[in-house]
């Protein structure tokens, strides 16, 4: 078996940055993470679309952490990248972050589940790792509240 | 034998002979007496008997045994055609419609006997002085019993002949002990490849013992030159079971008969015959279900769908891809040219050259995929006749243009809507026959259904000449389900208003038949129209019909577009629905209810400004002269404000996938040369 797969209760997180907070993204549902590309401006869709790229011939929508979350934009740099998220099959969707830092595996007891989290459906739980706080992000939800 | 190599050809093929009987059926009806009509029938109800057969599809044979049984009545006029009997053929061919559709799920037919619509069919025959062939039926079923249960006949091999030196080999077998026996092989007469289990029995039998002789010989069948049965006189050591054993084992054997041989000119052998059909017959059902239960298993459909292609399509297609491979040889060999400047030149040719090819291979590739729109339409007229029998109203269907192509994937999705529409038609459009009378119109109501191409499009109108809509009633209604306000009900156009017909759950219909007026109606068709890009319009004159028409895209996947440039982003607008590109000047723009108009050659044309569509950032200082990009959707015009063109392309459609919410004016995106994305606007919103 190869090294993605852990014993029981334990998840592998990618982290990823806005601002100061660290996220963390369940790798199960991660399919590629991409250097920034030009993106596409689409005229009329939620806030929180930059737009679509390119990505080997297929059209991926883009959205932006930063727009989702409200926080304040920012320009893209050099270590923005883009993740491209796969929370159902034929279907993706790329998540713009400033950077992705690592991969973290977490034990189920070292994850404290939100029962209230202010931005409503985003977060899972906030995972513990070396002293830091990741917040555990919810893609489920947020595609959900896509779809709305 | 696994048989599903051969499903999809007989899927294919009944759905053509339901299709033809459907059709003759229903001229039937309206022509008792066109005696080539009957013989079309009874040819197609023969045809899909022999298959149901062969496919081992017992309760399909049956019932299409049965329909021919009428027909051949019918054929040799001791029978004449009736509704009741018109009636019972449909039934009929709704049950075998029923079984088609349960094999090509899971390639069984179902366990449903049809006792009813058989006892129909037989009806008919009897009560129309027909008993003569049920009499003459049951015969031969009887005479088939009776060659079932003697199993004397069953022993061929007793009738070979046999050469001195055979009859020496016989003799001096026995002579040291061995068994001589006569064999018979029935093979089971639904088996295909008969030469292949006469191969297995042949090579099963070398294991055991020698054959001696066989009749037919051998290369005879090998060749297959046999009917159903061969017989074999076989030495072997091994006793009677166990040669027999060998026999069975091979699947699709009807039966074995198996014996000691004695030369014929010895006593003449009475004893012992085994027939062994019903341990026979229950090893084959055994095999049946084994073969089928991993078909089941899948639960997907079992046939693939298909397109029948032309032969000389896919000649062209081979001749196109290899003009491909020259262009892309050529353009290997510019690459090693050293002069820059004829390299340059020559490079440029070859660019053309493949631009030609990969041109002309979209053509043949979109060819290739053209279905003409009969396939769906076919169907139609026996949906009507039966509408009319079920509302009791007399109506009919007129068709043209059936031979209309259009994209197999457009096709595929087409057959609800229109089909809903005609319902829709039948049941709301027409009145009455007592209403029409009333009215002075002619007593049988008209549905027409017209497909033609226009341009980059395929047209199909569905017209009745009806009530029309009422649209003060479509208003009250609207207002009553409260979709709308009474004060925007007074400001809506008689156009607005028969649009509200086409949204969700709304249904003018006062009493809800199980034909149409459930609620789900026109929306689906709407929506299901608008996703394969195309778009619906209602035109309707209170009291003399309504015509709806269809606009659907010839292809869903490449399409030519103009490129062009608001601000520095770049958009496509699909070429076909462009007119002219103008370029105005911005002091000719006029008012006309605080919305601006042009008025170009005579026509006043609304102007849509795409940066301000597209929330585009605004100009700083507006430009004297605008380019204008005329589209049409039917006859209405509009023009649409750019920047700049950049010029025709082929352009390969993609979707932008989900969970973006995309306004309606943008109907997809494509990928440029760059590789940067392009949105393609779809201009028939616009308008």
């Amino acid at each position: 078996m190869d090294e993605n797969t852990v014993v029981n209760g334990a998840k592998q997180y990618i982290v990823v940055k806005l601002d100061n907070e660290q996220y963390g993204i369940d790798i199960s549902f991660i399919d590629n993470i991409v250097r920034l590309q030009q993106i596409t401006r689409v005229p009329k869709a939620q806030y929180y679309f930059e737009g679509v790229i390119n990505l080997r011939g297929e059209i991926i929508p883009v959205m932006s952490l930063r727009n989702k979350f409200d926080l304040e934009a920012k320009e893209h740099s050099n270590s923005t990248r883009i993740i491209i998220v796969k929370p159902e099959n034929n279907a993706k969707i790329g998540v713009l972050v400033d950077e992705v830092r690592e991969v973290v595996t977490l034990e189920e007891d070292s994850i404290e589940k939100v029962d209230y989290d202010e931005q409503g459906m985003n977060l899972v739980g906030v995972g513990k790792y070396n002293n830091t706080l990741i917040s555990l992000l919810n893609i489920q939800g947020i595609i959900q509240e896509l779809d709305v | 034998m696994d048989l599903s190599q051969y499903l999809e050809i007989f899927i294919d093929e009944t759905k053509e002979h339901l299709q033809t009987l459907n059709d003759q059926v229903l001229i039937l009806e309206s022509e008792p007496d066109n005696i080539d009509t009957v013989n079309e029938i009874f040819r197609a109800a023969h045809s899909l008997k022999g298959m149901a057969g062969t496919m081992g599809f017992k309760r399909m044979q049956r019932l299409t045994h049965d329909m021919e049984n009428v027909f051949s009545e019918v054929r040799n006029g001791k029978m004449s055609v009736t509704p009741d009997l018109v009636d019972a053929v449909f039934k009929c061919l709704d049950a075998v419609e029923e079984y088609l559709s349960c094999i090509v799920s899971s390639s069984d037919e179902g366990d449903n006997d049809n006792e009813d619509v058989i006892a129909a069919l037989n009806a008919c025959l009897e009560t129309d002085g027909g008993s003569s062939i049920v009499d003459a039926v049951m015969e031969t079923a009887v005479t088939k019993k009776e060659e079932v249960t003697s199993g004397e006949d069953k022993r061929k091999f007793l009738h070979i002949g046999i050469a001195d030196f055979e009859k020496n080999a016989i003799t001096e077998a026995k002579a040291k002990n061995m068994n001589v026996y006569g064999v018979t092989v029935y093979i089971d007469e639904n088996c295909i490849l008969k030469a292949a289990r006469a191969f297995l029995v042949f090579k099963g039998l070398e294991s055991v013992g020698e054959i001696i002789k066989s009749v037919p010989g051998v290369q005879d069948i090998e060749d297959e030159k046999f009917d159903f049965d061969f017989s074999m006189i076989v030495i072997s050591s091994k006793p009677i079971e166990a040669v027999k054993k060998v026999i069975t084992n091979v699947s699709e054997i009807k039966e074995v008969v198996l014996e000691e041989y004695e030369i014929p000119s010895d006593v003449e052998v009475v004893s012992s015959v085994q027939v062994e059909k019903k341990d026979e017959n229950e090893k084959k059902e055994d095999l049946k279900k084994k073969t089928s239960a991993p078909a089941k298993s899948g639960g997907k459909p079992v046939a693939n769908r298909s397109v029948r292609v032309d032969i000389e399509k896919l000649d062209v297609l081979m001749n196109l891809v290899s003009e491909l491979i020259i262009a892309k040889n050529g353009l290997v060999s510019v690459s090693n040219q050293e002069d820059s400047k004829t390299s340059m030149q020559s490079f440029n040719e070859q660019i053309e050259y493949l631009e030609r090819v990969t041109t002309n291979l979209h053509e043949s590739v979109m060819k290739v995929r053209m279905v003409p729109i009969e396939s769906v339409v076919n169907r139609f007229p026996r949906m009507i006749r039966d509408l009319s029998k079920k509302l009791g109203k007399d109506m009919e269907l007129i068709m043209t243009g059936e031979d209309t192509e259009l994209d197999r994937t457009v096709i595929d999705e087409i057959g609800d809507p229109l089909m809903h529409m005609l319902r829709n038609s039948a049941d709301h459009g027409l009145e009455s026959t007592i209403d029409r009378l009333k009215l002075g119109k002619p007593q049988v109501g008209t549905i027409l259904l017209n497909a033609y191409q226009d341009g980059n499009n395929v047209t199909i109108e569905v017209e009745d000449d009806g009530k029309g809509i009422d649209v003060e009633k479509v208003k009250a209604s609207a207002i009553e389900k409260g979709h709308i306000t009474e004060e925007q009900a007074e400001m809506m156009s008689e156009k607005e208003a028969v649009e509200l017909l086409f949204r969700p759950a709304f249904s003018t219909a006062e009493k809800i038949s199980d034909v149409s007026g459930r609620g789900v109606g026109l929306d689906v068709v709407k929506n299901k129209i608008e996703g394969l890009g195309g778009d619906v319009e209602v035109s309707t004159k209170l009291g003399e019909g309504t015509k709806f028409t269809i606009r659907l895209p010839l292809t869903l996947a490449i399409i030519q577009a103009l490129m062009v440039e608001v601000r520095n982003e770049k958009y496509a607008i699909p070429l076909n629905s462009i007119v002219t590109i103008e370029d105005i000047l911005v002091s000719d723009i006029k008012y006309v209810q605080q919305k601006e108009v042009i008025n170009l050659r005579g026509t006043v044309i609304p102007l849509v400004r795409l940066d301000e569509m597209l929330d585009c950032p605004p100009r700083e200082d507006e430009p004297e002269n605008l380019v204008v990009v005329i589209v049409k959707k039917g006859d209405k015009q509009t023009g649409l404000v750019i920047d700049n063109l950049l010029g025709q392309q082929e352009i390969v459609i993609k979707p932008l996938g989900k969970y973006i919410n995309i306004h309606r004016m943008i109907s997809g995106a494509t990928i440029l040369g760059d590789g940067e994305v392009a949105l393609i606007i779809d201009s028939n919103s616009l308008v």
